[in-house]
């Protein structure tokens, strides 16, 4: 499989502070990948420097292109969509669609309507007389109605309530990803994309810290509800991350061989948002 | 979907005209009801022998001169929309690389497969070319309502209006003239519109204060390292009213192929060149 996003060594400071330091990432062509990482991670700068937005140091190719010194032709193959907020606020809908007709040479005006068709959104309306929703739910029909290779979606159902962001994955995936696609999507919330991932890289300190396919992750980490007598053992096989549940030690382990904890406990396969957990707090418990 | 850069440009400048409406559209449309509505209110307390005396001294003043001869004197009335078009222009042009970054939407816009070339480009022809023609459109409509209420006037006066039709034929070249001078004069001022275009690419907050600050700095620096005013003379000497507008057809021709202005565009191809590329990356 080949790669849509390949990048080496990413940097970019804001004067003292590193948002990126060092970033290598992989994305494979037709995948759904998650970028996951608490707040201030560097989700957004790492998404700002896909799509050309940002500039940064290292190698970086998505699409065949440099996104820094082509990133308008680059747009003509990548949709992004940053958050709720940035559709211009003095645009009518109809003024909307009508621009992006006129400047996208991949929108399909009809399925853009069409999907609005489903929706309450008047075409008539200022996107700022739109509640937060409808507005989310107006970006993703442009993205809908556009053929491109990849689409970069960073936290891009922040601030909406659960029914809108449901409806927002649900028809991103049945309506939109066809297997040929790239999606990625940046997040804080692991539980809510988990199901629909197919590679997962988590980010923190604007390093990335796993960068995986999900069918990998079942035989790299497991989760261990470790016996009382077993416990100096499991400590020698090094644990990422350790934690009571309902009185007993749990213990997340990184490649270590499933033989090797079956002895120590009953083993678990961890879900995303556990090993979430135990990924950005590995520090602390010398992983 | 066949897009041709023509039609990108083209909804580039729709988009300014949307989005600035109020700069365009709104504001001349509003000082040209004042306008009226404060000539008739006036009109409304002249006496009756006033007015037909004051028709056929405007006939008679017009008397034997050909519309072309006409046409500065329409420039005048003209002068309270020209000044207000230069203040919308100033505060256009500072938040047009601006507004955006602040709202967020730059996201939007530059998620589009649109050069920032053509981003730039097109405030640029918005503020030289296209925000004049709403100006003299109102204009147009003013001096229309003018003319027809001239009419009125004397028929009501039973006064001979002698030569309107010449009127208002020499009300249709002065606005000619105000474009063509409006043009011209956008393109004498392109070294200020490079520089706020420069500012509001670059500044993350208050853009008109880094723009002017930074110009009195070097002015300043100028003085303070060298001993000279070079900057503030060569601003200073393109910056007299007068130099803005044009009574002549002549006069626009004299200004746009003169090598002063072939040096302005220079300065300001350089400044606006910087503001696309300091658009290039919005954090």
């Amino acid at each position: 499989m080949t790669n849509i996003v390949e990048a080496r060594s990413l940097v970019k400071r804001y004067g003292d502070f590193t948002a990126l330091a060092g970033v290598d990432l992989s994305i494979p062509s037709g995948s759904i990948s998650g970028l996951i990482g608490p707040n201030g991670a560097g989700k957004t700068t790492t998404m700002k420097a896909l799509t050309g937005l940002c500039d940064v140091e290292g190698e970086l190719e998505v699409a065949g292109r440099d996104p820094r010194s082509a990133r308008h032709k680059l747009m003509e193959e990548v949709c992004f969509i940053a958050d709720v907020g940035i559709l211009p606020k003095w645009l009518k809908v109809a003024q909307v669609l009508e621009f992006v007709s006129a400047v996208h040479p991949k929108f399909v005006r009809e399925r853009a309507e069409k999907f609005l068709s489903t929706t309450e959104i008047p075409s008539n309306k200022r996107i700022k007389d739109l509640s937060k929703g409808m507005v989310t739910q107006l970006h993703l029909a442009i993205v809908m109605a556009i053929d491109v290779r990849l689409l970069v979606l960073d936290e891009p159902t922040l601030g909406l309530d659960i029914i809108y962001r449901k409806e927002f994955y649900d028809r991103l995936l049945n309506e939109y990803y066809d297997g040929d696609c790239t999606i990625i999507i940046s997040t804080h919330q692991v539980e809510e994309i988990e199901t629909l991932l197919s590679h997962l890289v988590f980010i923190k300190n604007g390093r990335i810290t796993l960068d995986s396919s999900m069918n990998n992750l079942a035989d790299r980490y497991f989760e261990v509800v470790v016996d009382p007598d077993k416990l100096t053992a499991a400590d020698t096989l090094e644990p990422i991350y350790t934690r009571e549940l309902l009185g007993k030690k749990s213990y997340m382990f990184e490649d270590v061989p499933r033989q090797q904890l079956e002895p120590l406990g009953e083993v678990l396969t961890p879900t995303v948002a556990d090993l979430f957990v135990a990924k950005m707090k590995e520090d602390h418990h010398g992983g | 979907m066949v897009v041709n850069q023509f039609g990108q440009f083209g909804a580039l400048l729709k988009r300014e005209i949307i989005e600035n409406r109020n700069l365009f559209i709104s504001t001349p449309a509003l000082l040209a009801v004042i306008f009226f509505v404060f000539s008739i209110w006036v009109v409304s307390f002249v006496p009756s022998a006033e007015i037909a005396a004051g028709i056929e001294y405007l006939s008679l003043l017009f008397d034997g001169l050909s519309p072309l001869q006409m046409a500065p004197a329409f420039l005048l009335p003209a002068v309270p929309f020209i000044v207000t078009l230069y203040i919308c222009a100033i505060i256009y042009l500072i938040n047009s690389l601006y507004q955006d970054r602040k709202d967020a939407s730059v996201l939007f816009w530059q998620s589009m497969p649109v050069s920032n070339l053509q981003t730039v480009l097109s405030k640029v022809v918005t503020i030289c070319a296209i925000a004049p023609v709403f100006y003299v459109a109102i204009l147009f409509v003013l001096y229309l309502l003018a003319v027809a209420m001239l009419v009125a006037l004397g028929l009501t006066y039973n006064v001979q209006v002698a030569g309107l039709g010449y009127m208002f034929m020499a009300s249709v070249l002065s606005l000619l003239l105000i474009y063509l001078s409006a043009i011209t004069t956008a393109l004498w001022l392109l070294p200020s519109i490079g520089w706020l275009l420069l500012f509001s690419a670059f500044a993350r907050k208050t853009p008109i204060l880094w723009a002017v600050g930074v110009f009195i700095l070097l002015g300043f620096l100028e003085d303070f390292v060298f001993g000279s005013q070079y900057l503030a003379n060569w601003v200073e000497s393109r910056s007299n009213p007068q130099q803005y507008m044009f009574f002549e057809f002549t006069d626009v021709v004299e200004r746009l192929f003169s090598y002063d202005m072939l040096f302005g565009v220079v300065v300001g191809s350089i400044l606006i060149s910087g503001a696309i590329s300091m658009r290039r990356f919005i954090d």
